[in-house]
């Protein structure tokens, strides 16, 4: 009995221990968590997309750990903004120990994390790039506008990683994948 | 002689070109950021290629600087209309051939009814109660009529034809709309502008304006009283009263802009003028006064030596210092302007800087001086603070071959404004400028706000030499004071200055804020005098948008330049 609970246990953590699974076409799953990683006004037009696909989220720009509850997917939008910083009231280094937090908690928890970068140019550079390496490295999805990626940033990661990664070309464009991905 | 001067000015340009090469390999290469060009008849500068095209045409087909400013502003207002436009204000510096100079504020003024808007700043600065009444059309007409060669209709062509075909949205434009996305969102006309299905319009997307169109038109057919008066301005009255605002007929009706005298001092030897109170020309030439006292080139380039970095930090904190304290709408309260632009008051700020640390040492306790001491006009000291702002606004430099200069700042207050739109222009929110519990910069019916807008001209030996200045809310006047450093004390070119690395230290802040390309030796130097730094990025909007033009006299050249952290470009003939 006891060698029988010590495979369960064993099986189990290697369950658990393993990094958030690719979540290919519906894979992932209700409720969802949205955050940002940046504090970009990106979170906003993020929760449009969600309501574009019919799909109820969750959104907390400022999520903490506790924030996660019960929530199955955590949806990263990835973008850094000086002026999202300050209407937030954190500096960078308390923005990305929040992120590095929340995200850790989602692998332990088994949490899927989907990263979306939809701010184009706009959201890359060294500071923005920062948490964009950051989430992309936790997630097991990427969605990017196309414009955010003319270096291949992320179908670099995506690469390394062998995660999925849709490209499109518009912001609203995402809806698509986002849905497929919650079908 | 001219010969000697033109050697000197090339080998002053590789010293400075060596200075900003040592900032290290990691940093971008100055050169290829800018977007400068060079001409032997006239320059313009502007934030967009297709206002800068509009000045250009009009001074190849023998217009002045004042036609080529007014059609660049116009365009500007279409091609950049989260930044300024028919529903914002300005101030334009004209300094004609005949060394005339005049400063046209065309800011706008706080509604006769604005008590009844209850306005609190932390909830209603981009809303329908922080609209002052608009001054664009009404200063650019002015300076048209006034200082211009051109009909209105001719100037107002480009714009009209921006509008109605549309322009294709740049990066610039693309990162300030989705930044400002709940903004538009938040006024249904505004949407309707912005945003396609309710998202963001981004890169590479048209953006047609047709209402704005018709305003222009009616404009180009009317003169001002076409916005002023009639269907026009009962509509911008009807939809900003419904969004809560408090603009009237009369209001409209009655604005006026204000023509009068730039400010004017010196620096080196250089003649430096800048805008009129309650802008903040009198900043930028109080900072300089202080830091004539001392020799800036002998120090090293501030990017490098902590003397000069800490010595400008130091002064330009007091400027800051005096400005909340005194500067104000002089038609409303006395500001002792001869004091706080008198040598001697430069002279007296200086004393108090220690070269060794920063004093006082928490930023927010720097006190203000006595100007009053150093000459007429009273005007008692008040405590009160900026808030830090978006790096809105926008700059226009263009100098013709005639020798006329204008260099124009104007704005929506922040990007995008109150976020009402009404005939297609976006109103602005400038009543978030003024200090709520400070009585000098207080809202008054009337009254205009406190602004940081600093657009200068500078003159050598009586003969143009710059055309120069930059949005960026409070930080403009750093970025003016700086960029008259680089050119004058350090001989950059104008490419050179505008890359250069930039700063800000203010007493409204307890950091000093400073782009990220200022190398780890000077910054531990800075933090060892007893700065706090905070970061941006290497060429960081925050810093503004410069514009700059710089007249070599002796080669008979117009070189310009404009700033890499916005998208841009000099062009010149």
């Amino acid at each position: 009995m006891l060698r029988v609970l010590r495979t369960l246990v064993a099986v189990a953590s290697l369950v658990l221990a393993v990094p958030c699974l690719a979540p290919a076409q519906g894979k992932c799953e209700q409720p969802i968590l949205l955050t940002s990683a940046g504090q970009s006004a990106d979170v906003t037009i993020a929760a449009m997309l969600f309501k574009k696909v019919g799909l109820a989220v969750t959104s907390s720009p400022m999520a903490k750990v506790a924030d996660l509850g019960g929530s199955k997917t955590l949806v990263v939008v990835a973008g850094f903004s000086t002026k999202g910083l300050g209407s937030a009231g954190v500096n960078r280094d308390q923005e990305m120990e929040r992120v590095k937090a929340l995200l850790a908690a989602a692998r332990q928890r088994g949490v899927q994390v989907v990263l979306l970068h939809i701010g184009g140019k706009a959201r890359r550079g060294p500071q923005s790039d920062e948490f964009n390496r950051v989430a992309a490295g936790a997630a097991g999805h990427l969605i990017v506008v196309r414009a955010g990626d003319e270096d291949q940033f992320f179908t670099k990661l995506a690469g390394d990683r062998k995660i999925g990664i849709d490209l499109v070309d518009k912001i609203a464009d995402a809806a698509q994948p986002l849905g497929r991905l919650f079908q | 002689m001219p010969r000697k001067n033109s050697l000197k000015r090339i080998v002053e340009s590789l010293v400075a070109l060596l200075v900003l090469a040592g900032l290290g390999a990691a940093q971008t290469s100055v050169g290829t950021r800018g977007r400068s060009a060079t001409g032997r008849q006239g320059m313009v500068a502007t934030a967009h290629p297709l206002a800068s095209q509009a000045a250009l045409d009009v001074l190849q087909k023998g217009g002045n600087a004042v036609d080529a400013a007014v059609a660049a502003a116009f365009v500007i207002g279409v091609v950049e209309p989260d930044a300024s436009g028919l529903g914002g204000g300005g101030g334009m510096l004209i300094r004609l051939r005949s060394g005339k100079a005049v400063y046209i504020n065309y800011y706008g003024h706080a509604p006769s009814r604005i008590a009844d808007a209850a306005y609190d700043d932390a909830k209603d600065n981009k809303s329908a109660k922080a609209i002052l009444v608009p001054g664009n059309v009404g200063g650019l007409t002015r300076a048209l009529e006034a200082y211009g060669t051109l009909p209105l209709a001719s100037v107002l062509e480009p714009a009209i034809r921006h509008a109605e075909q549309g322009f294709v949205i740049d990066e610039t434009l693309s990162k300030i709309i989705l930044d400002n996305v709940a903004v538009a969102q938040s006024h249904p006309a505004t949407a309707e502008v912005f945003l396609r299905d309710g998202f963001p319009l981004q890169e590479g997307d048209r953006l047609v304006q047709p209402k704005l169109a018709a305003t222009l038109r009616a404009i180009a057919k009317g003169g001002p009283r076409a916005f002023y008066e009639g269907p026009v301005a009962q509509a911008m009255v009807d939809e900003v009263r419904k969004a809560g605002g408090v603009l009237s007929l009369d209001d409209l009706r009655s604005y006026q802009p204000i023509t009068g005298e730039p400010v004017s001092g010196t620096y080196r030897g250089y003649q430096v003028l800048s805008s009129a109170l309650p802008h903040s020309g009198t900043v930028v030439l109080e900072a300089l006064n202080i830091l004539e006292n001392t020799n800036l080139r002998a120090m090293g380039h501030y990017s490098t030596s902590a003397d000069a970095f800490h010595v400008m930090a130091e002064a330009m904190r007091r400027a800051y210092a005096d400005r909340l304290a005194f500067v104000a709408d002089p038609r409303f309260e006395e500001v002792p302007i001869a004091g706080l632009l008198s040598k001697d008051y430069g002279r007296s700020r200086f004393a108090e800087i220690d070269m060794t640390r920063v004093v006082p040492a928490e930023y927010k306790k720097t006190p203000a001086g006595d100007p009053a001491k150093f000459g007429p006009g009273k005007g008692t000291a008040a405590e009160s603070y900026d808030a830090v702002t978006s790096g809105h606004t926008t700059q226009i430099s263009i100098a013709d071959k005639q020798g006329n200069l204008v260099s124009l700042t104007q704005t929506m207050g922040t990007f995008f404004g109150s976020g009402v739109t009404a005939n297609g222009v976006l109103c602005n929110n400038g009543v978030n400028n003024f200090a709520m519990t400070v009585k000098r910069n207080r809202i008054e019916p009337g009254k205009q706000p406190r602004s940081s807008i600093s657009p200068s001209v500078v003159l050598k030996d009586g003969r143009p030499f710059l055309v120069l200045g930059s949005p960026g809310a409070n930080r403009i006047i750093s970025t003016v004071l700086t960029l008259v450093v680089n050119l004058v004390d350090y001989g950059m070119t104008a490419e050179q200055a505008n890359a250069a690395p930039r700063f800000l230290c203010q007493k409204s802040d307890a950091v000093l804020s400073l782009e990220s390309r200022f190398g780890p030796e000077i910054q531990a130097a800075m933090t060892h005098r007893g700065h706090t730094l905070q970061l941006y990025g290497d060429f960081d909007l925050f810093f503004g948008g410069a514009q700059i033009i710089l007249v070599d006299q002796a080669a008979g050249t117009y070189f310009g330049s404009a700033d890499p952290r916005r998208g841009g470009t000099a062009m010149g003939y």
